[in-house]
């Protein structure tokens, strides 16, 4: 579990509170999606998780552990994996393989067990056989799951997603988001910061922040149905959320929650067929 | 240097030799091509282009790997030909410049010096991947802990800066791309022009530079580096034939300076 209470950041230099007394709950084994505008505080906020920015105010404790001791940021690290927006600023090896041991190495694990354990992470992101490559040669795709292996292979509790697939094309995206959230078969509780709802729709939890604070926080079907105040945020809420809310407002209700294309047609068709079957019974009589 | 460094392909004795092994060899020929006489050039010589065969490395990709340093050796030459004074066993004359044939034989000599360093060079980074390259750097560099020196810090500097060639390769691109869309003309006017607009590059470079420095650190922060001891994927360890290559060299360059 990571607890947050009463976290307040600000960068040196800055007059703005980056984050403004905020609390919060992670269990074990959630999905948890970060959304909000730029500059709202959710990459501060990740950053405080695995110790990256100590707390001006506050505290942030991961498993029991305080993020303020020093001398466990290590383990704390080593719970907590963290992928970043660029895979390019965060592969570190001149080899995949490289790549991965890096983490583990720092842990200072016994060779032979580094060697085990970039096998397992590597065929689990399924880059199985691309040990010997430069990561260079990976497509943008690729660079990110080996990224995610290189966080799985220090056998994390916790793996924070900082924009994940911002810089990737869609399809490339899509496997990068797959294998997200294979994580969570493997019992692996996740943060993913986004700004497209699209991506965590399958969340369980999601929480939504403005000007360093935390102003909702709660399931997907919940927070999508406020598509206005979304938008007021300056976030776009899931296209097919938009839908089903723009229809409501004309009178037609096909529902909640709809946040898939597959559901929406299913519902709108539902709806066209028992119009259609209505018009034919007035025909008749 | 893209063309010479990550590009191992081979497999086979040469290739499965310790890091160390190697790097060892390659440091004793170099040695040996710098004070060493004749003969002993000779054979140390013949050794490596041995080698080079052994390690099936084509006489096409030496040649292609050295074209660089061709016109320095071609100058080193020329130099010696023109300038060698003394006792003339045979002079020409052309013009005002004169060529003597003890000058050819320095000049001859002192080039196939260079070409035999380079060629030591070209072994070591031909036959061993730069990830193997820097563990074995690591393991031989570990007695400079005495005076104050990490290895392990040194080898991970040289295999970020090898890992981030590529990168900055492509950013200067970026900003070449970009200035040129802006109207910069980097290609074309007088090589001043050309230089003064690339010195442009310099400074938005290194900002991209120290950003992408900045997050690199975060992102090794973040995967437990804290600058301390770490452990390695590879374990290596000295093999008999390691061990034979090591001390044989170790005795060609007593040789040398004995003989």
């Amino acid at each position: 579990m990571i607890l947050i209470e009463d976290l307040s950041h600000r960068y040196e230099g800055s007059l703005l509170q980056a984050l403004d007394g905020l609390s919060l709950c992670l269990g074990e084994g959630e999905y948890v999606a970060l959304i909000g505008p730029n500059g709202c505080g959710k990459t501060t906020l990740v950053k405080h998780l695995n110790g990256l920015l100590m707390p001006t105010n506050g505290t942030v404790s991961v498993d029991g552990i305080r993020t303020s001791d020093k001398g466990r940021l290590a383990e704390i690290r080593s719970r907590v994996g963290m992928i970043f927006q660029n895979p390019d600023h965060q592969i570190v090896g001149m080899t995949v393989e490289d790549d991965v041991a890096f983490g583990p190495g720092n842990l200072r694990l016994p060779s032979g067990e580094i060697r085990e354990r970039v096998g397992r992470a590597l065929s689990a992101m399924g880059l199985a056989g691309y040990q010997e490559r430069h990561p260079h040669s990976l497509s943008g795709g690729e660079k990110q799951l080996l990224a995610l292996a290189g966080v799985l292979a220090m056998d994390p509790h916790y793996v924070v997603l900082d924009e994940p697939t911002s810089s990737l094309d869609p399809a490339s995206g899509a496997r990068v988001l797959a294998m997200v959230r294979g994580l969570k078969e493997r019992g692996i509780t996740i943060i993913h910061v986004t700004h497209h709802m699209e991506e965590v729709i399958g969340a369980g939890r999601i929480i939504v922040m403005d000007k360093g604070r935390i102003v909702a926080d709660d399931t997907p079907s919940a927070v999508f149905g406020r598509a206005e105040w979304l938008k007021s945020l300056g976030l776009a809420p899931p296209q097919m959320a938009e839908l089903a809310w723009l229809l409501r407002r004309r009178g037609v209700d096909i529902g909640t929650p709809l946040h898939t294309l597959e559901e929406t047609a299913d519902a709108i068709s539902a709806l066209a067929r028992a119009a259609h079957a209505c018009r034919r019974g007035e025909g008749e009589a | 240097m893209r063309a010479l460094i990550g590009n191992v392909e081979g497999k086979g004795r040469i290739y499965r030799l310790d890091p160390r092994a190697k790097i060892i060899s390659a440091a004793a020929l170099s040695i040996i091509c710098l004070h060493s006489t004749v003969p002993f050039l000779f054979l140390a010589g013949t050794l490596s282009l041995a080698v080079c065969a052994l390690a099936r490395i084509e006489a096409r990709r030496l040649l292609r790997a050295s074209k660089p340093a061709l016109p320095f050796i071609a100058i080193v030459f020329l130099l010696h030909a023109f300038s060698m004074t003394g006792s003339h066993l045979v002079a020409f004359k052309l013009g005002a410049v004169r060529i003597t044939t003890e000058g050819l034989l320095q000049g001859g000599l002192l080039a196939w010096r260079f070409a035999l360093l380079l060629l030591a060079g070209f072994l070591l980074f031909m036959t061993t991947g730069p990830a193997l390259l820097t563990s074995g750097l690591e393991r031989l560099l570990r007695p400079m802990k005495l005076v104050g020196v990490s290895s392990q810090d040194l080898a991970l500097m040289v295999s970020l800066a090898l890992r981030f060639i590529p990168v900055l390769q492509e950013e200067m691109e970026t900003l070449r791309d970009a200035q040129a869309a802006r109207g910069a003309r980097l290609a074309t006017g007088s090589i001043a022009a050309r230089v003064r607009a690339l010195s442009g590059l310099a400074l938005p470079l290194s900002f991209a530079v120290f950003r992408r420095c900045d997050q690199l650190v975060e992102a090794m922060h973040a995967r437990a580096y804290d600058g301390g001891p770490r452990t390695d994927l590879r374990e290596l360890a000295l093999t008999r034939e390691d061990w034979v290559v090591i001390i044989a060299a170790g005795l060609a360059v007593a040789g040398s300076f004995l003989v």
